[in-house]
């Protein structure tokens, strides 16, 4: 930290001023100057005079100068992140708050722009304490994670990151893991849950794994088995309430048509997807449809009223994954009824 | 009998900077105390008894029993090692038998085994939890030979602490350490640090000062069970890089982990073991709560300052500096006057001997 200093003690720590030899080439006018340190704020200044004329002329919002101001903040993140070079404190995990928090904007421009997600009963979300979200699983790539993350953080009147759970197989892969590892997520092993929520972390987990994630389109929204109910035993032990939670809509990001299991076996994976766009038009065919989308958060069933011993009574267990799944797949049926279309 | 404190300790592997400090600490809390290690001391401690002794060999049963040591300190246990895969097994494995051979003789007055381990019995992989405990050693995985090792060297321990109940048997698994030259050391102070791509695992530590620490109060406590010993905290493998001015270079490929070690090899001259090859893929992070729970201690250094340490280069310096050879010899003369000084009798026989 810099302390303000008396100038009679600057005087006296002050050391001889070195000899500085006066910078060679042709000085910039005081003007050029002032304009060069100017600069980055020039196309904000033209931008908002547009928007302005632009309203005048046609009676609306043609530049929503929020997203200018979002672009620029995360630009500004950016930059922020590179000065502060390694003097940044990770959790056990691998995750870095800062740096996550760095990519929210590049998220909300899916969440609200591209799949328009409508999310309710996030208040069922407990602002703190230990939480385990129980979600349906869905296309191809696990792009409802990413979107259950965004709704908390944007639309919870207490912003908090949600820790997912990964298969081991994502994160044995470059970059992936690595990404994954850095904004929150861990390994699906159930140790790892329970020391998430022993930390007071919000868990998302997704009980159907990739058996979820890779059926194929005739087989949209039909819940698949939920594992063994090892997620209600975790959450019995831990205390920690299961909230679940409803995605509509990450069905149809890839309309998977079939899949080529040989290939998937070749390279190790669980299924690849062939679907109308992959693989034939390349890396383009990774871009998912906008479908619309609505996230709903069911209120939470309070295991944590179980002793801990409970967590062993398989009858139990699997009738409150039952139950669980029961929830999720009304939640499911509800809101496709309000849905006016796929991509409405 | 857990009362009993330690009375006669032997230290085995006592000429690597760990030995030498664990004899140095260990010095002032117990009235008798021999080394013996291959190689001569790297400091000289005068209430050291030191002799040269190899644990690979038979003879090591014989030293403990005649020794009449009651606690015993096995530190030659080879984990980040140039040698080779053989010698490092013998060592590792050959000698834990060896040195448990003394120890169920039946005249044999062993009370207390303190065993050096390492994190490498994990070793590291994509679908592994975050936090190992103790009892998550995975026998299945047989990719680094050094993870064998350990494991086969802990099957034996565990054996004989199930036959000998009144022995307290600690196992120490101790985390990566960055001092005395280690592989890891040399690999993370590299100006340019070829990584897997796509990897940034997160690396768990231990300072120095905390494994001789850790090894001295399990000699002291007689704690029995098998600890987990790293700092706190972690760091990204990207972030040590960035702390000790180098600069990461994500050039080795993802898959294929041997390739990894032989361009490793070939650009840098650093040889990475294949655990610590997974393991600057993966990452491996051990949980210390037994360790915390039953010594009622923790490392005092975090991950991070461990590795602001080496960076700062004060953890390099060798904790004694190596005294040259004749001040060893000086010290060998020393300790047997004083020997002798002790029986007096002997002492014109032995005067006699060395003319």
């Amino acid at each position: 930290m810099i302390q303000a200093k008396s100038p009679k003690q600057r005087r006296k720590d002050s050391t001889r001023a070195e000899i500085v030899k006066p910078k060679s080439g042709p000085r910039l006018a005081k003007s050029v100057k002032r304009l060069q340190q100017q600069a980055p704020l020039l196309p904000f200044q033209g931008l908002s005079e547009l928007s302005v004329r632009l309203r005048q002329l046609t009676g609306r919002d043609v530049i929503d100068l929020n997203r200018v101001m979002e672009f620029a903040q995360f630009m500004y993140k950016q930059r922020e992140l590179a000065v502060r070079g390694p003097n940044y404190e990770v959790d056990d995990f691998g995750f870095d708050p800062q740096w996550t928090e760095s990519f929210i904007s590049v998220f909300m421009v899916l969440y609200r722009d591209y799949w328009r997600v409508e999310t309710t009963g996030v208040e069922n979300v407990p602002a703190t304490g230990r939480a385990l979200l129980v979600s349906n699983h869905a296309g191809v790539l696990p792009w409802d994670g990413t979107m259950i993350k965004t709704a908390v953080f944007a639309e919870h009147s207490h912003p908090r990151h949600v820790r997912a759970l990964v298969a081991s197989l994502y994160m044995g892969m470059p970059m992936l893991s690595w990404f994954l590892r850095r904004t929150g997520q861990t390994v699906g092993h159930p140790d790892d849950t329970r020391r998430l929520l022993e930390r007071d972390e919000l868990v998302l987990v997704f009980p159907e794994g990739v058996r979820g994630s890779g059926k194929s389109f005739k087989d949209r929204y039909q819940l698949r088995r939920f594992g063994r109910g090892g997620f209600v035993a975790t959450a019995i032990r831990s205390g920690a309430p299961i909230i679940p939670v409803s995605v509509v809509g990450s069905e149809e990001i890839y309309p998977m048509v079939a899949d080529l299991a040989p290939v998937a076996k070749f390279f190790g994976l669980p299924y690849f997807p062939i679907t109308p766009f992959w693989p034939w038009l390349g890396p383009l065919g990774m871009i998912p449809l906008p479908s619309k989308w609505h996230i709903r958060f069911h209120s939470p069933i309070h295991v944590e009223e179980h002793p801990p011993e409970a967590a062993d009574d398989n009858n139990l267990v699997m009738a409150l994954s039952d139950q669980v799944r029961d929830t999720i797949q009304q939640g499911i049926y509800d809101n496709l009824k309000l849905r006016r279309g796929v991509f409405l | 009998m857990s009362l009993q404190r330690p009375n006669r300790v032997l230290i085995t592997g006592v000429s690597n900077p760990l030995g030498a400090e664990v004899a140095r600490r260990l010095v002032p809390q117990v009235p008798y105390l021999f080394g013996c290690d291959v190689k001569d001391p790297i400091s000289a401690l005068e209430e050291m008894d030191f002799v040269h002794a190899d644990t690979r060999h038979a003879a090591i049963g014989k030293l403990v029993r005649q020794l009449n040591v009651d606690t015993i300190v096995h530190l030659a246990v080879m984990v980040d090692s140039p040698r080779d895969e053989r010698s490092i097994h013998e060592t590792d494995v050959i000698g834990m038998m060896n040195v448990l051979a003394g120890c169920s003789a039946p005249s044999g007055r062993v009370r207390r085994l303190i065993v050096k381990s390492s994190q490498a019995i994990y070793g590291a992989g994509p679908g592994d939890p975050s936090f190992f405990s103790e009892e998550m050693t995975n026998v299945e995985r047989q990719a680094s030979s050094v993870t064998r090792d350990l494991l086969d060297m802990e099957q034996l321990v565990t054996e004989f602490a199930l036959r000998n109940e009144s022995s307290k048997v600690s196992v120490l698994r101790l985390g990566f350490r960055v001092s005395e030259d280690t592989t890891l050391a040399r690999y993370l102070s590299l100006p340019i640090v070829p990584t897997f791509a796509g990897f940034d695992p997160r690396l768990q530590l231990l300072h120095e000062d905390d494994a001789a620490e850790a090894i001295v109060r399990a000699v002291m406590g007689g704690h029995a069970g098998i600890f987990n010993v790293a700092a706190g905290g972690v760091v990204l493998l990207s972030q040590a890089i960035a702390i000790m001015g180098g600069s990461p270079a994500p050039i080795l490929p993802p898959y294929g982990r041997w390739i990894g070690r032989l361009a490793l090899r070939a650009l840098t001259r650093v040889e990475v073991q294949a655990h610590l090859a997974d393991v600057i893929a993966f990452g491996s992070v051990m949980d210390c709560s037994r360790l915390e729970a039953e010594f009622g201690w923790k490392p005092a250094h975090s991950s991070r300052a461990v590795m602001d340490g080496l960076a700062r280069g004060k953890v390099l310096e060798v904790i004694e500096a190596p005294s040259p050879p004749q001040e060893y010899e000086l010290q060998v003369y020393l300790q047997r006057r004083r020997r002798d000084g002790r029986n007096g009798q002997r002492t014109a026989s032995m005067l006699e001997a060395h003319k």
